[in-house]
């Protein structure tokens, strides 16, 4: 009886504090366009941008499967890859998302249908 | 499945010769061919490899700069005390580029703490973790969780899609960089998938490769009665958490798939932190994510007692110590404490005497985890059978230090004397072999039997 009561209390709380997604951020940031571990390749998506809207806070990119348009909320990330300049990368914003760019896009829980989580943006000069 | 070596390959003729050179020039026993591995193990022994030589064009760190073998694949002040000057993981001391923002000196020497941006690195003067090493065994019953691998202290520690395969591209960005401008291609470069899929499987290779079925027929009384305490849903309620004292929640708790599991168990919130008597900054650990929710993974603790201190942040340095946390106000406060508490009715409150047997439980499986490794090294060692994940020329070595931390282990909780006695004639046998050019493989057989002895000391026959 206890340990059917120790069950429910403790499974219950539990749901209440799982956290939703274990990779880490910090070192992302320095992991250049294509190379991001498990992700580049099979859940990510790369391409040039095609457009970027400030009013609706997404921007249009593509890939060889075709056009797509991306959220960016307010907890996306977006950084500047500067490897190919061979500088440090940098935290950026929604603004540096321009078009012509390239970019890697990663979607929430990995679904295209979500908000980026977060967008490394090739700066080539 | 371990492919059997096969009979010595190549040509009669060859073989003739090899079988003269061997009886005439050196030793039988150093004489026979090299074992065959298999894929799975030549793969494991290319992680291997990668894992202690590989500097990945860096600032000569290795993964084993951290996760030595000699030391149960982490570091405390103890072993980093034996390291050179020179050695790689003290850069921050003599690598100009990295006085800054890199290690603290003074919290990695005293207290075996390393630097983590586990939030980022755009602040780099106070926006960090002071962090212990975990160790690397028994890893694949010990990350998976409901919701993916949780790796690192706090279960989020690889980036990408956030697996063990991935952590090395972290752990290279975050600890082998030249310069913190961290640029791939300058200042390091990131692992080959080839590479991190080779260091996966020789870091999953480490260790037990199975839980415990606890009960376990302990014959000591004091470790006995720990066992009971730890499994106690109305004493010790550790196994809540620590099913069959590893890192995986109770399934009948938590639910069959529940595996690893992440608490704010207020480790944090311990008055008189080590590192908080320094006068170095030590900001406060938010733990899982950016920011943190303030929870940590849950470790094994089979592993325990051979690989302290204890804790994220290295705040207690004994098993004891370690047990007699779950008694306090920062534990009983925490949302895990206040959750047990709402779950049973009460908080954890053992007396001296309880601590001490849950300890000498965790002693006492914590031995019989390093006599294990010890008969599997020496038993590889005395067959030739290919050991991926340790060099031939090693095992030896490697079953001494296995026997070491089993005397160490059962001696500093004074449990045991016959079994420590015979561990100690085991040594001495290593020792030998080690020594002997003609008998190793007898005398490895000999400690064998040393460690068998020493098994029956501790556990019923099963």
């Amino acid at each position: 009886m206890l340990k059917h009561r120790i069950a429910i209390g403790l499974a219950f709380a539990l749901l209440l504090s799982l956290p939703s997604a274990y990779a880490q951020k910090a070192t992302e940031i320095f992991i250049p366009i294509g190379a991001s571990p498990g992700l580049s390749g099979e859940y990510t998506k790369i391409g040039p941008i095609e457009a970027a809207s400030a009013l609706n806070q997404s921007v249009t990119t593509s890939d060889p499967s075709g056009s797509y348009t991306v959220r960016v909320v307010e907890g996306t990330k977006v950084w500047l890859d500067k490897s190919k300049m061979k500088a440090t990368s940098e935290v950026g914003g929604f603004a540096d998302l321009l078009a012509g760019r390239t970019v890697e896009v990663k979607f929430r829980d990995n679904d295209p249908d979500n908000p980026a989580e977060w967008i490394k943006v090739q700066i080539a000069e | 499945m371990k492919m059997q070596r096969p009979a010595i390959p190549g040509h009669p003729r060859l073989l003739a010769v090899l079988i003269l050179a061997c009886t005439g020039l050196m030793g039988l026993s150093t004489c026979k061919p090299p074992p065959i591995p298999s894929p799975d193990d030549a793969l494991i022994a290319r992680g291997r490899d990668l894992f202690f030589e590989e500097t990945f064009d860096g600032n000569g760190r290795t993964c084993g700069s951290c996760h030595p073998a000699a030391n149960n694949f982490t570091i405390d002040p103890a072993f980093i005390a034996t390291l050179p000057d020179g050695d790689p993981l003290f850069v921050a001391e003599f690598n100009p580029d990295l006085e800054e923002n890199v290690e603290n000196p003074t919290l990695m020497r005293e207290l075996g703490l390393i630097v983590e941006n586990q939030d980022g690195f755009g602040d780099l003067e106070n926006d960090f973790n002071m962090r212990g090493v975990p160790h690397t065994l028994g890893l694949p019953i010990s990350i998976e969780s409901r919701d993916g691998p949780r790796t690192g202290w706090s279960g989020d520690g690889a980036p990408g899609d956030g697996s063990l395969r991935s952590f090395a591209t972290g752990a290279v960005v975050q600890h082998f960089t030249k310069t913190l401008g961290r640029v791939p291609g300058v200042d390091f470069r990131l692992p080959t998938d080839e590479e991190l899929d080779a260091m996966e499987a020789f870091q999953l290779s480490l260790g037990r490769q199975e839980e415990l079925s606890l009960p376990l027929p302990l014959k000591g009384t004091i470790a006995a009665r720990g066992q009971e305490i730890f499994g106690d849903v109305t004493l010790g309620k550790c196994s809540a958490c620590h099913s069959n004292a590893g890192a995986n929640g109770d399934p009948n708790i938590f639910g069959a798939d529940a595996g690893n599991l992440n608490f704010n168990t207020g480790v944090e919130d311990l008055p008189d932190q080590p590192a908080d008597l320094t006068d170095e900054l030590v900001p406060p650990d938010d733990g899982f994510g950016t920011p943190g929710n303030g929870e940590f993974n849950t470790p094994s603790l089979v592993e325990a007692a051979d690989t302290g201190p204890f804790f994220h942040n290295n705040s207690v340095e004994t098993i004891e110590g370690a047990v007699a946390f779950y008694n306090g106000d920062a534990f009983n406060n925490s949302p895990a404490g206040q959750l047990l508490v709402g779950a049973t009715g009460s908080g954890i409150n053992l007396d001296a005497t309880q601590v001490v047997e849950v300890a000498a439980f965790l002693r006492a499986i914590n031995a019989l985890e390093n006599i294990r490794q010890g008969i599997e090294l020496l038993d590889s060692f005395a067959s030739r059978k290919f050991l991926g994940n340790e060099k031939f020329d090693q095992l030896l070595a490697r079953a001494g230090q296995e026997t070491d931390d089993g005397i160490e282990v059962l001696t500093a909780g004074g449990l045991h004397p016959l079994a420590v006695a015979q561990l100690r004639k085991a040594r001495r046998l290593i020792q030998e072999a080690m020594e002997s050019r003609s008998s190793s493989e007898t005398l490895a057989r000999q400690a064998i039997g040393k460690l068998e002895n020493t098994r029956d000391d501790l556990i019923e026959s099963q």
